[in-house]
């Protein structure tokens, strides 16, 4: 032990693992046991995390365990055997979430100080003691910085990048404070998945910040004690990103911070789906994770391997036959025979597997226990254990075969099949389906539910195919990228148009929705004004826009069959309202715009706009809310000349008094007599 | 700590890499073998000494990159068989004298003719005695591993001489000590290699320059054009073969190539500690291919997925290219190595 931690013996350094990974992608193989127990490189995954956590001089482990919970404590019971860490599994089977979990932990209060919180899929190959130093020395100057993240840089198209999940992180690299965090889909149809909205705060208080999609987000964090208890405060957080960091970094009251920390010559990723354990398990076998390589032989099954040339790592008990071709980077376990001519490139081969003659491998990972007979072909598939592939098969890439499967010979398994021998859920026995497995198979086709919880947020379906169908490799990517794509583009068009009109209808109704407000419940119209500029001012348009939409709406509101007394007669609704449209109107300018708005909407809009035109017109004169300038400036222009007879007809309508304002030195009772009558005639 | 806790923790660390570099290796496995002997309630010496076998295959299974842990390890029971006959032979002077001396009977001709069944010896009591004899005698390789330094530094001025140019690649604290010995009483030149991937030569010439040593560093792509003027290659060295062959940094191989083709003299200073009695039976067996990362950066994406990027850490260096060997024990051409090899393990230890 180095002595450094005997001065801090009271300081056990804490981590938690989350042995679950709260998703579906790997069934149906997660059906039959849990995903942080999936050989990779025929270790079980969480082995890695332990190892990983065992550098970094973790001396306490908690393993939390929802689904499989009594698989996983089987080996930790094990692992804990040949290990000096003390490890714990905490069961909680109703947890459905990273927040549950974290909730649990609270909970159960077991954490005293900073701890690392990783899921059991973590394969890494860093030192953490640099990290938990500056989380350290920055929580001893600082007690709002929470959190440190770990971060890795990659270019985008990096194999070890999770399609569906990348992220756009807001880093200021002075103080390593990350200051804003959104989640990125594969696809993003929708307008919110394709903007990035964050305070203006951030840009005041930080001079200069970095916005970065080049980072390998692997979920290795380092936590201080508050981190499960604002899960608990917050009890609607889910995830620790998408919610939790989100949460934290937006929420103007917490006041905490989340830093973070760039690695750059470590391996870091996390096997997240299919595509990732495609990924990972090559990084493993290039030597990416050295010193987390096979012939490390971490594992405490007892592992002998060795590396030789061309990257293949394969134990003393394998028996080749002579004529068998051993091509690059393959893994092959303890006890495994290959038969004559069959050739193997590219995959992982588990213990205790016998391989036929003329069998052809590329990219596949073969569990324990697999017989795979004569002539058989397959490439970039997974095959559990103790399944059997009988003479003469051909499996076609992406398929996932589970447990226990038989497929009877001469089959054709084609792309994308998932296989299990897992009865359905409301049956007892296994249906085999003949048509796929033939007549000495046994399994059936899985499919998955279709609305699976942890999901249902991801609203274009194309982001679950990514990950489902992404374990393949780049050609299948590519191909259904090019199958997306076309679509992709017609959404992008009608995106488009959305953005312009989106806002426009959403003001439309937004007006109408207050003006109705204020009808019905009768608001003053200082508060209708106040609502309505509130409106303008967050749609961000101007008084032209609001006059376009008030004045007919205010308009439309007389009712010409309403008796007085009801509030809705012409003459009612100007006196109760023709303010508001007052409120909109300041200059000349906009006086004469007023006006044609006016003009246009009595003619167009409205039914009898023509009953209503003369006595607006007389009102808003009288009122002083348009003046005589603008009034003569609408009428003798030529645009109140253009439009339809309808138009014409209103213009018709005002020249009584045109010529009642033109007329030089009018008494004003003389006007307003005049106006009334004109109104009564009106009327 | 039981002492199966104290030999989990060492293979744990041997394999996470935690403990790398001979040196470090072989004082760990010696502390550990002390604390093993001391603890084992052992009645006879076989069992002492199948105890300290099996530990050793776990180490050596644990590293097998790393052969200074398996020498270590038949050292330990070269002493505990050497120390039982001593004591057989002290109690026989009083009887009869039964057991030939066994010392010399590894390199007698007898010995490689005869049947080597009957050869198989009977050890038997396990004194308490005989334990600490055992124990001091543990030690006193302890005390041979901290002192390898000034032992190979204090013959530093036999080798090099005034006005010299010397070259060398890594860096290794054995040549590090034996230049800077050298340094302090004449004058030379040394170049060093800059020895990528690694760039350990750059380390090395910052501490020579140090020294006050005049160094330059060279690319490792120079090492051929420059040997005409160099007047002696020093190396250091990972482990030494059975055969003389050498485990070295990657790049070794090629300065000894380019020494050789014109006639430069290749010394290598090593302690006895990394002289394995293993034959290299393949070029790739004694050497580790480390992450890529530092020959093609990971972030490189789209590439790493087409090509395929090998980082050996070692080259293994065959014996004709080495002069001279400059151990704790003075100065051996590579002929003498068996004889070394003799003297400090037992034959039935050399598969553990």
């Amino acid at each position: 032990m180095p002595p450094k931690e005997r001065v801090e013996a009271e300081q056990v350094l804490q981590a938690v693992v989350l042995a679950d990974s709260f998703d579906q992608r790997f069934q149906p193989i997660t059906l039959e046991t849990a995903r942080c127990l999936l050989p990779l490189c025929n270790m079980p995954l969480i082995s890695y995390t332990f190892e990983f956590l065992a550098v970094a001089g973790v001396e306490e482990i908690f393993v939390f365990c929802c689904s499989h919970a009594d698989k996983v404590k089987e080996f930790v019971k094990e692992y804990r055997k040949e290990s000096s860490i003390t490890i714990h599994t905490i069961v909680s089977p109703e947890s459905m979430s990273v927040g549950d979990a974290m909730r649990e932990l609270d909970a159960k209060q077991l954490i005293r100080t900073d701890f690392i919180l990783v899921t059991g899929d973590v394969v890494s190959n860093m030192k953490l003691d640099k990290v938990l130093e500056e989380h350290r020395a920055r929580r001893a100057v600082d007690k709002n910085a929470i959190m440190t993240m770990v971060l890795k840089k990659a270019s985008s198209k990096h194999r070890s990048r999770s399609v569906g999940d990348g992220s756009i992180f807001v880093l200021d690299q002075k103080t390593k404070e990350c200051l804003h965090y959104q989640p990125v889909k594969a696809f993003s149809s929708t307008r919110e998945d394709r903007r990035l909205q964050m305070s203006m705060e951030v840009f005041e208080k930080h001079p200069e910040i970095q916005i970065r999609n080049d980072l390998i987000d692997c979920q290795i964090d380092v936590c201080s004690v508050e981190v499960p208890a604002l899960f608990t405060e917050n009890f609607d957080y889910q995830d620790i990103r998408s919610d939790f960091v989100h949460g934290i970094l937006t929420s103007d009251l917490l006041g905490k911070t989340i830093h973070f920390q760039e690695v750059n010559d470590v391996y870091a990723a996390r096997v997240r789906s299919t595509q990732m354990y495609d990924a990972i398990s090559k990084d493993i076998i290039s030597r990416w994770t050295f010193p987390m390589v096979p012939d490390s032989n971490l594992g405490t099954s007892g592992d002998r391997y060795e590396c030789r040339r061309g990257l293949v790592y394969k134990e003393k008990s394998v028996v080749l036959s002579r004529t068998c071709v051993v091509e690059e980077k393959v893994v092959i376990g303890a006890n495994t025979q290959v038969a004559e001519s069959s050739v193997l490139s590219n995959c992982v081969i588990g213990k205790n597997c016998k391989i036929g003659a003329n069998v052809k491998i590329d990219n596949a990972y073969i569990w324990d226990n697999v017989t795979i007979k004569d002539n058989t072909q397959m490439t970039q598939c997974i095959i559990a254990s103790n399944a059997v592939i009988e003479e003469n098969v051909k499996i076609g890439k992406g398929s996932m075969i589970s447990f226990n499967v038989i497929i009877g010979a001469n089959s054709i398994i084609p792309p994308f099949t998932r296989i299990t021998a897992l009865p359905e859920e409301d049956e007892d026995e296994l249906e085999s389906d003949e048509a796929l497995v033939g007549p000495t198979g046994r399994g059936r086709a899985f499919t998955e539910a279709e609305d699976s919880d942890d999901e249902d947020d991801e609203t274009d379906p194309r982001n679950k195919l990514v990950n489902k169908l992404a374990y393949d490799l780049e050609q299948i990517k590519l191909a259904a990228q090019e199958q997306e794509s076309a679509s992709e583009f017609e959404s992008e068009a009608s995106d488009v148009e959305e953005d312009e009109f989106d806002p426009v209808e959403d003001l439309n109704r937004e007006v109408a929705q207050t003006l109705d407000r204020a009808f019905n419940e009768n608001h003053d119209v200082d508060i209708a004004a106040l609502e309505l500029n509130t409106l303008r001012m967050a749609s961000n348009s101007n008084f032209h826009e609001m006059r376009l939409r008030i004045i007919p709406g205010v308009l439309r509101h007389i009712d010409h069959a309403a008796r007085p007394g009801a509030g809705k007669t012409v003459k009612e609704v100007l006196t109760r309202w023709g303010p508001l449209i007052g409120k909109m109107i300041h200059d000349e300018q906009d006086q004469v715009d007023g006006l044609f708005i006016l003009q246009s909407c009595c003619a167009v809009q409205l039914e009898d706009g023509h009953k209503v035109f003369g006595p607006s017109l007389r009102y808003f004169y009288d009122e002083d809310i348009l003046e005589e300038d603008a009034i003569l400036g609408w009428y003798h222009s030529s645009r109140s000349r253009d439009g339809g007879p309808a138009e014409l007809r209103l213009r018709e309508i005002a020249a009584p008094l045109i010529a009642f304002l033109e007329a030089p030195d009018s008494d004003d009772e003389d006007e307003d007599d005049d106006d009334d009558s004109e109104e009564e005639e009106d009327e | 700590m039981s002492s199966k806790n104290v030999v989990d923790d060492l293979v744990a660390k041997l394999k996470r890499r935690q403990l790398v570099g001979s040196s470090a290796v072989a004082q760990e496995t010696l502390k550990l073998m002390i604390v093993v002997i001391s603890k084992a309630p052992l009645s006879t010496v076989n069992q002492l000494i199948d105890l300290v076998k099996s530990v050793g295959q776990k180490l050596v299974a644990a590293n097998p990159t790393e052969p200074a842990v398996g020498n270590i390890v038949r050292r330990v029971l070269h002493v505990i068989r050497e120390e039982y006959r001593d004591a057989e032979n002290n109690t026989n002077k009083q009887g009869e004298l039964t057991a030939p001396p066994s010392l010399t009977t590894s390199s007698s001709m007898y010995n490689l003719l005869g049947d080597p069944t009957s050869q198989q010896a009977v050890y038997g009591r396990y004194s308490h005695a005989l334990r600490n004899n055992i124990i001091q005698e543990v030690k006193d390789i302890r005390i041979e591993l901290e002192t390898i330094y000034d032992n190979i530094k204090n013959q530093a001025s036999l080798h090099i001489h005034s006005n010299e140019i010397i070259m060398t690649i890594g860096k290794s604290k054995t040549v590090e000590e034996f230049l800077k010995m050298a340094a302090s009483k004449r004058k030379f030149q040394v170049l060093v290699a800059e020895t990528a991937p690694s760039y350990q030569g750059q380390e090395m010439a910052l501490e020579l320059s140090k020294a006050g040593i005049e160094t330059t560093v060279i690319p490792d792509s120079a090492v051929f054009a420059v040997m005409s003027r160099v007047n002696k290659v020093i190396l250091g060295t990972h482990a030494v073969l059975a055969n003389g062959g050498l485990v070295a940094i990657t790049g070794t191989h090629m300065m000894a190539a380019a020494a050789k083709h014109h006639s430069t003299p290749v010394v290598v200073c090593t302690g006895l500690y990394k002289l394995s009695p293993l034959y290299p039976y393949d070029d790739d067996s004694f050497t580790v291919n480390i992450n890529p990362d530092a020959v093609l950066g990971f972030e490189e994406g789209d590439l790493i997925e087409k090509v395929t990027v090998a980082n050996p850490y070692y080259d293994y260096v065959s014996p004709d290219f080495v002069n001279l060997f400059i151990t704790n024990q003075g100065g051996h051409p590579p002929s003498y190595l068996y004889r070394l090899i003799v003297e400090n393990y037992h034959p039935d230890d050399h598969s553990l």
